[in-house]
């Protein structure tokens, strides 16, 4: 029995002797290497081969546990720390993995970006040139109708120009016409007022009366046929009498004769806006009013046509 | 005085277990397909111009030696053990070599990034 429980203690103190023995240095590595493990991003990234660095621990301990400095516990705990730096390595691994990833997504994204800033980019230079295009070709227009208008302009400055000088030409000759034709009626001669057609006035009117002859109506349609071809002149009829009977009867008879041919003239088509009458009573004699062919010549209307 | 002859008859069958037992290990061939390949692994993704990879495949090597040495001894498990070790060692040389692979990759990456950036801020 002694024996027995001599055994007994003796075994326990085995037991306790080995707990109480250092770990190798395999095992020390091993621990050390596991904590780092765990504690770095093999958690996270590595976890199934953080998982295995945990068992071969475990079979190492166990191993410790049993036979703490046997060749055995050691290679344990040597495959245990390479297991544990494994899971350190992948984790380190996989973290890469994720760093090249968002790189490359990133790269990517930039990437769009640029082609799109470019697609961008070319839209807006499209637009540019097709505004300055645009702008062109306003200012080409404008020159063009510019170029157009100012080749018309001068065009009809040139036709104003011949048509007035061809105008002109025509009002020479219809004057000359005129008063050709009116020389043919009546006494014409070139004044400073301009030119002077006088009319007998025995042939127009009664003695005392303002009432157109018929011969004078005659007459007077010739007049007016030459005086319509320069209707753009202003015209003066004036009346004449002799000085015979009062100044102021001769006055009057003078002024309603002048009106009397006037409105004939303007029923005739001449331009009322161009035609006056002035009855100069015995005031511009022409002859001596002592003799009765004098007389007969002071007794007179004259058209004057302005220059 | 029955207890007694139960202990020897479970002492003997255990004996003649662990003969069996070591017998079978001692007759059995040293198994190193794992750590052949998986030093081959290694070497084939480059660990020899990976700084750590290299040192842990070169341990794997000698490692696979000692079993070897030691099969050819007898000390079979003691050539099994030292196997794991060199398994270990080579399996640590090649994620350390896919693991630098990896980091270039990712640095170059993020390189790449930051140089388009720079060219069209």
């Amino acid at each position: 029995m002694k024996t027995k429980h001599f055994l007994i203690v003796a075994t326990l103190a085995a037991v306790f002797a080995g707990c109480a023995t250092m770990p190798p240095n395999e095992l020390v590595n091993a621990r050390q290497a596991y904590q780092t493990a765990s504690e770095g991003r093999a958690a996270e990234l590595a976890p199934a081969e953080l998982h295995k660095a945990q068992e071969a621990l475990k079979l190492a301990e166990e191993s410790f546990a049993k036979d703490s400095d046997s060749t055995k516990t050691k290679d344990l705990s040597y495959v245990a720390q390479r297991k544990a730096e494994l899971a350190g390595a992948v984790g380190a691994m996989n973290a890469d993995t994720s760093r090249k990833d968002r790189a490359g997504a990133a790269f990517q994204d930039k990437q769009a970006e640029i082609v799109q800033q470019g697609k961008q980019d070319l839209r807006d230079s499209e637009n540019q040139t097709a505004d300055a295009r645009a702008e062109l070709d306003k200012q080409a227009a404008l020159k063009e109708a510019k170029d157009k208008s100012d080749a018309e302009f001068q065009r009809q400055q040139a036709e104003t120009a011949r048509q007035a000088k061809q105008d002109l030409i025509d009002s020479e000759q219809r004057t000359a016409d005129a008063r050709a034709e009116l020389a043919r009626i009546g006494a014409v001669k070139e004044e400073e007022r301009g030119l002077v057609v006088t009319l007998s006035g025995g042939v127009f009117f009664r003695s005392a009366d303002s009432t157109l002859l018929p011969t004078a109506q005659v007459k007077l349609d010739q007049v007016a046929k030459a005086l319509l071809a320069v209707r753009e002149r202003n015209i003066i009829v004036e009346g004449h009498t002799d000085s015979q009977g009062a100044l102021s009867y001769n006055q009057g008879l003078s002024q309603r004769r002048a009106d009397t041919v006037r409105d004939y003239l303007i029923r005739r088509g001449y331009p009322a806006d161009r035609i006056q009458a002035h009855g100069m009573g015995e005031g511009n004699p022409i002859a001596n009013n002592t003799s009765p062919e004098g007389r007969a010549n002071n007794r007179r209307v004259e058209i004057v046509i302005e220059r | 005085m029955r207890h007694v002859s139960r202990i020897k008859f479970m002492v003997f069958a255990v004996a003649v277990v662990a003969t069996a037992i070591v017998a079978g290990c001692t007759n059995a061939p040293l198994r190193t397909e794992a750590s052949t390949s998986g030093i081959r692994a290694a070497e084939e993704a480059g660990a020899s111009k990976v700084p750590q990879a290299s040192l842990h495949l070169q341990l794997a090597r000698e490692e696979l030696a000692q079993a070897r040495a030691l099969s050819e001894k007898g000390e079979k498990e003691e050539a099994s053990s030292m196997l794991l070790r060199a398994e270990a060692d080579a399996e640590l040389a090649l994620v350390l070599s896919h693991e630098d692979a990896e980091r270039t990759e990712a640095n170059a990456a993020v390189a790449r990034v930051r140089e388009l950036r720079k060219n069209n801020p």
